[in-house]
């Protein structure tokens, strides 16, 4: 019976939250009816706030790992992890600083309402966009599955409920509210949970320090038992190279995300941009610095080296479990489960929209078929749904190695979309052919080399693919055919 | 600060504007770089502690986060400017 109760008083907060979720879903559903499908499903009709924009972005960006792995790590690491993890503040800035203005110029010139569209149309190349499409989709699918995997092993982790009960809770709701709210909806409950993060951070904070003896305390046991915390290289533990590449894993490279570009086409005007820009510096770096933080504080409650507790990934859950009262910890497990569901339906609205907005409408519309509002509508919502579907169904026998999975997905979306959209919306050389090899090769080359194992100067392999598909494209466009003045004159009107 | 909404600006001047701005940002990063390195393996050596925590810690992390917030700031605040995203002013 008591067994019972303490599983109800964890299950609680978190059944609220998932309900709240959906209500959300439906609010926006009936809130958008009668308004354009397409424009509203995919981008929520280009209505989004600064606040709204700034938090969709980071709880897209923040995934699962940022809670869980990376805390982890730096309770092993130490202030060097921190150091390493910090480079994230530069994401949002960079991202709407330069591509924000123009990604919005050019949707509404375009009647744009996915990255795709913009790459077709800058490059004239149905097969480029259906390239695009696919890498979107299957990178997708393989950060997703992460998230799923992540957030569920937590619940299992934290809770008395199994790993399969948790991925029904969060994994079927977030599929669910995606599918029937779209975008905007996914904004929505993305700034609900980048608010549930932080409240989490600063709950657990608050309860490590206090299990910890204070502050005080623990900082002087640390120095006297852990010298290797507060070494940059932590005695070997952190190598220049994990920091050369995190620099382009995590803070440069991000900016061509698609997931985090097609923001930019979702937001109402620029005095927003400008707000989000500075929103989401502040909110990216509290979490990023607060959750690792905290994880280095975590050695005032476990006592023992990670591998203690089953490895880095088990610091939190345990923290959560030893340090936290159990009134507390359902409420303290939304924050990662909130970061893992924000990436996740994030995720999922790009994909399906790479299917039908990029492809399936797209044929439609060369082809001359005519397709009713009601059909984009029911196909748009069943797509969602099975892409969701799928990728639950897959984690119900989750892979081993995941979070490796989960990198190699975003190097390969980096690889693919960096230069592609770098270069293409900022240089007029830039060209079809060049595009077309920095896309498909880079992204051949990187998945080659991760799958070889192969690196240089033991660098991650994000530093091939970025290189690779640079000199591609600038081969390409230099001996490619150029791209025709009127499609140069919508894209470089100043030039 | 002057941050109007400029609607009357034609479609080149925004692609210029949004293009100069687009180098203010990658050249804060190149700003935002050089201070991580120095706040942080730059001051490695140095043997002080704030709240118990290194020096080079304290400047490559918190550091690092003010300069950001900072430097977005001046970016948001200070030099973009407010267009009109509308494109219909262009004359296609």
């Amino acid at each position: 019976m008591a067994g019972n109760l303490r599983s109800m008083i964890l299950l609680l907060p978190l059944i609220f939250f998932m309900a709240v979720m959906v209500a959300i879903s439906f609010y926006v559903r009936h809130k958008q009816a009668g308004k354009n499908f397409v424009s509203s499903y995919f981008v929520g009709n280009r209505e989004l706030g600064g606040f709204v924009l700034a938090m969709t972005t980071v709880a897209t960006y923040s995934s699962v790992s940022s809670f869980v792995g990376g805390p982890g790590m730096a309770y092993q690491v130490g202030f060097g992890w921190i150091y390493m993890a910090v480079v994230q503040v530069t994401a949002i800035f960079l991202v709407l600083g330069i591509f924000g203005k123009r990604v919005a110029l050019l949707a509404r010139k375009l009647n744009a309402v996915t990255v795709v569209d913009i790459i077709r149309a800058r490059f004239q190349s149905d097969f480029l966009a259906a390239v695009a499409a696919f890498v979107i989709v299957l990178f997708f699918c393989g950060t997703m599955t992460a998230q799923f995997v992540g957030g569920a092993k937590l619940f299992a982790a934290v809770t008395d409920y199994s790993y399969e009960a948790g991925l029904i809770l969060f994994g079927l709701t977030v599929v669910i509210y995606t599918s029937i709210g779209g975008f905007r909806a996914v904004a929505l409950t993305d700034t609900c949970c980048a608010i549930m993060m932080m409240v989490g951070i600063v709950l657990l904070l608050h309860y490590v320090l206090r299990a910890g003896g204070g502050y005080e305390n623990i900082m002087t046991t640390l120095e006297t038992n852990n010298p290797e915390l507060f070494e940059p290289f932590s005695f070997g533990n952190m190598p220049w190279t994990i920091y050369f590449t995190q620099w382009l894993l995590v803070g440069i490279c991000t900016i061509a995300l698609p997931q985090s570009v097609v923001r930019g086409i979702s937001y109402k005007n620029t005095a927003g941009l400008h707000q989000a820009m500075l929103i989401g510096t502040v909110v990216v770096g509290f979490m990023n610095i607060g959750i690792n933080f905290t994880g280095i504080l975590a050695h005032g409650v476990l006592t023992g080296s990670a591998a203690d507790y089953g490895g880095v990934d088990n610091i939190i859950p345990t923290t959560i479990v030893m340090a936290m009262p159990i009134e507390l910890v359902g409420l303290a497990i939304i924050g990662p489960l909130a970061a893992s569901i924000s990436t996740i339906s994030g995720l999922l609205i790009v994909a399906s929209s790479a299917i039908v907005k990029d492809v399936y409408l797209h044929y439609a519309q060369k082809n001359n078929r005519v397709v009713t509002p009601a059909r984009v509508k029911a196909l748009s919502m069943a797509t969602t749904a099975i892409i969701g579907a799928a990728v639950f169904v897959i984690a119900l026998t989750p892979p081993s190695l995941i979070w490796l999975i989960n990198m190699f997905a975003f190097g390969g979306l980096e690889t693919a979309f960096f230069w592609t959209l770098l270069l293409g919306l900022f240089w007029r050389r830039a060209n079809r052919l060049g595009a077309l090899l920095s896309m498909a090769g880079g992204t051949i080359v990187y998945c080659a080399t991760q799958a070889s194992g192969f690196k240089i100067f033991d660098l991650h392999q994000i530093t091939i693919g970025i290189a690779v598909s640079l000199i591609l494209f600038l081969v390409g466009s230099f001996i490619g055919k150029r791209t025709n003045d009127a499609t140069l004159k919508i894209f470089f009107p100043h030039d | 600060m002057k941050r109007s909404v400029r609607a009357s600006m034609s479609d080149a001047q925004k692609f210029s504007l949004v293009r100069r701005e687009a180098m203010y940002t990658g050249l804060a990063l190149v700003g935002l770089i050089v201070f991580w390195l120095v706040a942080g393996f730059g001051t490695a050596g140095v043997d002080a502690k704030i709240f118990h925590v290194p020096l080079w810690a304290v400047l490559g992390t918190v550091g690092v986060w003010l300069v950001a917030i900072v430097i977005s700031f001046v970016l948001s605040r200070v030099l973009f400017r407010d267009i009109d995203l509308g494109g219909d002013d262009d004359g296609r």
